[in-house]
């Protein structure tokens, strides 16, 4: 299973830099996905999340962003391992798209507004794809012309297009059918019912879900072996919500690549992902099996999150809110994040950061009251009352 | 103003209402070229018949579109409706006397019920009641918007942004302003020394609490909470949520809760209404609305919502996206999308159109013209009759074809469609206190059953 | 209920006697302090002083000449001297007027100039967009289009016609400034009120039951002026070098101090070799726009609201 991972984050800190200090985005954060896997980055606004989905396409801006320490390592096949924060500029670009590929919270931010579908599409076939694209027109990629090659790329200009198409006629009638039906099939296959019209429309006359299986083909475009979605569904409405991951996990099963949601909703997490990696302040502070953190959350934060949802059970009124807001990231004190808001919190919390601590096979949790006194050289009375872990009794 | 309209619409049952609304349309008139002309007009909101129950909590739910904002918006006064009456303190006997008024012709009218036309409108009816109680009314409903961001002005001081109401109404000011102030900031879970800082030195949720008590100002009586919490964290938005309910109980007010969150919804609502392309389609308590809706597009709102616990019906799901609400489709406005639309739903030659283009766009293409003699009636041409035949087929053993006058004819390479018409769906009382515009509910008393008439409308061509 | 990170804060600000007045003020001197972070912005805001300090202290900088001032000295004896020479620091021109004279005494006609035209055109232009983007419909068009009369000929070649037609003198060229210059502020304001009323404060002002008039005084104008602002400081600059080419061309009175016309003054020695007087009077016209050019980047940088919030 070690030898099984495809991607390997491993003591991963960002920082950003402001004038009041360091905002400590992402603090020491480690986890691997393997291949095939769907792994959800859970937690509120601030806590990191995005900056670390970021940080694996190398898509933080530096400055002020900064990577202090820490590698996420790729495992490209075929290729050995590639550590993406070391890699050069070029090894990055060809990771971006190729291998790994990003959709985003709005999808109406992201496509070129004054291009149309097919068009942007065609682009990301044409800097991915050439080869494919040729091979399907009939012409051998080892002998294709400049003309041709350029054209397949998308690169060529309105003159050298129109000239080509003139003088040999039959040859780009082949080109743009096969670029055509290469974004035709991968819109059919987001479930787009009409992908020949809506190749010709333009963002501004689609909706939102459709905008957003858009993105989706052109994200998957090229088989990449992970997928991030950052929010995928947040700026759609709930009838679409639903469908637009059912698709993702379609698309999922079919290609065998793996997943990385990034969201702060834990009910779609339930149903579409198969670990939890739960996020608080720059800090992984919990991780297992989805349907296991959820139905039996450990630390003191998983369990506020879940307790805040609104829910027809709770009497109204009686949300169990988590009080106070998120601290701040700038220069952050030596101890337990979750502290100030935590009904557990103790001496001990208030002198360390706690680490993530294996409390079960599958299951680590970063809080103190699953360690002891100690391990931590504190003494026992400053320790927060131990949890009891009652997830192998209820199962 | 005394159109005829349905006779039963809208009412709260045995309780006094803080407002009710009657047939309110909010159109935005589209206007084209160089001259500006009038070529259509968005439908907003169209025809909303609506009553909130005193002390209460309704929540008007809907995806983004269907006009709760702005329904919102027409009810604090920000947005002027364009048809329709609005009126203020009805009690459950006056809602029923505007009901049975508005469907008479004010020269019909008995004496008496003229006098208590006269008296009703006078003394209850916005823009036509006395300015003194236009006034009132303001200062009774006030608004708490989504985006605490942008509700506060950022160049203001949180003491002079919640005690604004108070300058305005009751000129208060110095010492006195700054006391109310401080008042209001505890009542809302903040403190005297929050009183001199700007908005941007205050987090996400203490800008929305910020926002409550400029709301709760005046003592208002009702109060509408636009989205209010959906900017928001889950944890912070539980504290939100727990602070309306305390201060609903401590002050007796009335809430409109309007959102898309139907997990909140849930929570929070005693009543919801469900709002759909500028109508409501569905209004109920909550409890029974989530348990057995009585309209296709409430059941399929439930089941998509993502749950912590139990499996997801993924059965009920709408095909195809929003339609232009400048032209809403006839009879009930859901139908185009409908799982269980039928013959009797509204059919007509735009759907024909659309339908073909999304199922069909090979077919669609060899249309050549279409001459439309009105909204049910065409005659579509094609190059060739092999082509019209293609589309009758197409057509046939759909859903579509059951709905037309009679079948459709090939004259030639054209065909003749002829759909019946039908009436625009509105909202009646199917059960105690439970309200559906579902055409094929109300004939039925129940939801009708999805398996059935699944084949009727079969997915061709997809 | 807890509140959050801000009761941490309250802890080490003493609150009591504090006023909301001294609050908005600091509030006020933190972004002065924020634009004094930008080298650039100090720079240009040096020599602003600098120019005032002259305009200021003009009469003991040069003994002002009787009757008029704004006339330079003629030194029959030393015409075209170049500059050290006879006590001319900066030299002579061709009729004897001393440059250094004709810079220091211009300084003043310069903030006279930009002062009026940028506080006349300011005030109109607001006025004149405000009323268009509250009012809205007619209105609104009607002014807009004679707006877009206005933008649609070239700043310059206006002013001159105006400038021409009045006749030459140097409050025409004032006057003929500020016919122009107003439809910008106009254009700006008119665009971002309108973005303003969208915000939910405006609504929320609304609702509260406030006059319109005071939801403009109190909302709308105060969001809507950061671009007002910037580019009247970028205008104090622009307005000099229009007027200045105006009296270059001779539209302002024969002889004055007019940074301009002493450019004009000194083209004909050009080609002799005569550089200084067209040199240092143009050196001062420079200076100044590039002055408030340069505070007005970096006023924009701190105002922008894009940057403004965190």
């Amino acid at each position: 299973m070690s030898q099984d991972w495809l991607l390997k984050v491993d003591n991963l800190s960002v920082r950003f830099q402001s004038r009041g200090g360091d905002a400590h985005a992402v603090e020491g954060v480690s986890f691997e996905i393997q291949r095939g896997e769907t792994l959800a980055l859970v937690g509120e606004t601030g806590c990191g999340k995005s900056v670390t989905a970021r940080s694996i396409l190398r898509l933080v801006p530096e400055p002020p962003g900064k990577y202090v320490a820490g590698s996420i390592k790729l495992n490209v096949e075929g290729k050995g391992v590639v550590d993406i924060l070391s890699a050069s500029t070029k090894e990055v670009m060809a990771i971006r798209g190729e291998r790994i590929s990003m959709i985003f919270q709005d999808p109406g931010k992201a496509l070129n507004p004054s291009l149309t579908i097919g068009s942007q599409l065609a682009e990301v076939f044409g800097q991915h794809r050439v080869e494919m694209i040729l091979e399907s027109a009939g012409i051998e990629p080892a002998r294709a012309s400049r003309a041709e090659k350029r054209i397949a790329k998308q690169r060529a200009s309105f003159v050298q297009l129109r000239f080509f198409q003139l003088t040999r006629r039959s040859k780009a009638a082949a080109l743009q059918k096969s670029i055509d039906d290469a974004v035709a099939r991968s819109l059919a296959d987001t479930g787009i019912p009409n992908p020949r019209k809506i190749m010709k429309s333009y963002p501004h006359e689609l909706s939102g879900g459709m905008k957003q299986r858009v993105m989706i083909a052109q994200a998957l475009a090229c088989d990449p072996d992970l997928l991030i979605a950052d929010e995928p569904t947040t700026a759609l409405d709930v009838t679409i919500q639903a469908r637009i991951l059912e698709l993702i996990q379609d698309m999922q099963k079919r290609r065998g690549m793996a997943v990385l949601y990034i969201t702060h909703d834990l009910s779609i997490v339930r149903e579409f992902a198969d670990r939890i990696a739960v996020m608080y302040a720059g800090h992984i502070v919990e991780t297992g099996p989805a349907q296991e953190v959820l139905a039996n959350p450990q630390h003191p934060y998983t369990n506020g999150l879940l307790g805040a949802i609104p829910h027809r059970r709770t009497p109204r009124g009686q949300l169990a809110a988590i009080p106070g807001s998120v601290p701040q990231l700038i220069d952050p004190p030596e101890q337990c994040h979750f502290a100030s808001r935590c009904q557990w919190a103790a001496e001990a919390c208030l002198g360390h950061v706690p680490q993530l601590h294996t409390i079960q096979p599958n299951r680590k949790v970063a809080c103190f009251r699953f360690e002891e006194a100690e391990s931590l050289s504190v003494a026992k009375t400053d320790m927060p009352i131990p949890a009891e872990i009652s997830g192998e009794a209820r199962r | 103003m005394t159109t005829a309209s349905s006779s039963s619409s809208l009412h709260t049952v045995d309780t006094d209402s803080v407002v009710t609304l009657n047939d309110v349309k909010v159109h935005y008139p589209v206007k084209e070229g160089a001259l500006q002309r009038v070529t259509g007009h968005v439908k907003a909101v169209d025809g909303v018949d609506l009553s909130i129950a005193r002390g209460k909590t309704l929540g008007l739910v809907g995806e983004s579109g269907c006009g709760k904002t702005t329904l919102g918006r027409v009810i604090s006064g920000l947005v002027a409706p364009t048809g329709g009456d609005i009126w203020m303190d009805l009690s459950a006997q006056q809602q029923l006397d505007v009901n049975r008024l508005r469907g008479v012709n004010e020269a019909e009218m008995t004496a008496q019920d003229r006098q208590m036309w006269k008296d009703l409108t006078l003394n209850s009816r916005l823009g036509s009641m006395s300015r003194e109680k236009q006034r009132q009314y303001r200062r009774n409903c006030q608004v708490v918007f989504q985006d605490a961001f942008s509700s506060l002005n950022p160049r203001q001081l949180v003491r002079d942004i919640v005690g604004r109401p108070l300058r305005v109404h009751e000129q208060t000011s110095g010492a006195e302003l700054d006391k109310k102030v401080i008042e209001l900031l505890e009542r809302v879970g903040l403190g005297a020394e929050h009183l001199l800082r700007f908005p941007h030195q205050f987090s996400g949720g203490q800008r929305q609490r910020i926002s409550i008590a400029r709301a709760l100002a005046l003592n208002p009586e009702f109060v509408i909470l636009d989205e209010p919490t959906s900017a928001l964290d889950v944890s912070v938005q539980a504290q939100i949520l727990n602070l309306l309910v305390d201060l609903q109980a401590e002050m007796g007010l009335t809430y409109l809760f309007i959102t898309h969150d139907l997990g909140v919804v849930q929570h929070m609502a005693d009543h919801i209404a469900v709002m759909y392309l500028g109508q409501i389609v569905e209004y109920g308590p909550t409890d029974q609305v989530f348990d057995s809706p009585l309209h296709p597009y409430s059941r399929v709102l439930r089941d998509s919502n993502p749950s912590l616990e139990g499996e997801r019906n993924r059965d009920w799901e709408l095909s195809g996206t929003v339609p232009n609400p400048i032209e809403p489709p006839h009879g009930c406005r859901l139908h185009p999308r409908c799982p269980v639309a039928a013959a009797g739903c509204g059919w007509s030659v735009s759907d024909v159109m659309s339908r073909t283009e999304e199922n069909s766009p090979v077919i669609f293409e060899t249309i050549k013209t279409v001459d439309r003699s009105d909204d049910y009636n065409a005659q579509i041409n094609f190059e060739n009759e092999g082509d019209a035949q293609g589309f009758v087929s197409q057509l046939n053993g759909s859903v579509i074809n059951e709905s037309m006058h009679r079948p459709p004819e090939v004259r030639g390479a054209s065909v003749k469609v002829s759909f019946n018409e039908v009436s625009d769906a509105s909202l009646e009382q199917i059960q105690d206190g439970r309200w559906s515009s579902c055409i094929r509910t109300q004939e039925r008393g129940t939801l009708p059953d999805l398996n059935k008439s699944q084949q009727v409308n079969g997915k061709e061509g997809q | 209920m807890t509140t959050g990170p801000g009761s941490k804060k309250t802890a080490q600000s003493p609150t009591p006697k504090k006023s909301a007045v001294t609050v908005k003020w600091a509030r006020r001197l933190e972004v002065g302090r924020e634009v004094l972070r930008n080298p650039l912005t100090v720079i240009g805001l040096t020599i602003i002083f600098l120019f005032l300090m002259m305009a200021v202290f003009a009469p003991l900088l040069a003994e002002p000449n009787q009757p008029d001032p704004y006339q330079s000295p003629r030194d029959w004896s030393n015409i075209d001297s170049p500059p050290g020479v006879a006590g001319h620091v900066l030299g002579t021109d061709s009729t004897g007027g001393d440059v250094l004279y004709g810079i220091i005494w211009g300084s003043r006609l310069s903030l006279q100039l930009s002062v009026t035209v940028v506080l006349f055109t300011l005030v109109f232009g607001t006025m004149v967009g405000s009323i268009a983007a509250m009012r809205g419909g007619r209105i609104d068009n009607l002014l807009m289009r004679i707006v877009d009369v206005f933008l649609s000929i070239p700043e310059l070649i206006f002013a001159l016609a105006i400038a021409a037609v009045l006749g030459p003198s140097f409050s025409n060229i004032i006057l003929a400034l500020a016919a122009v210059f107003w439809v910008k502020y106009a254009r700006i304001i008119r665009g971002e009120i309108i973005k303003v009323k969208q915000a939910d404060y405006v609504a929320a002002a609304r609702v509260v039951g406030d006059s319109s008039w005071n939801i403009y005084r109190k909302d709308v104008l105060p969001n809507a002026a950061t671009p007002l602002i910037v580019q009247a400081t970028l205008d104090m600059g622009n307005v000099v070098l229009i007027g200045a080419t105006l009296s270059f061309i001779g539209l302002a009175q024969a002889g004055l101090t007019e940074w301009g016309a002493l450019v004009s003054a000194g083209q004909s020695g050009l080609l002799a070799g005569e550089w200084w007087v067209s040199t240092f009077a143009g050196l001062a016209i420079v200076l100044w726009a590039l002055a408030f050019n340069l505070v007005g980047d970096g006023l924009r940088d701190v105002l922008d609201p894009k940057t403004e919030g965190r």
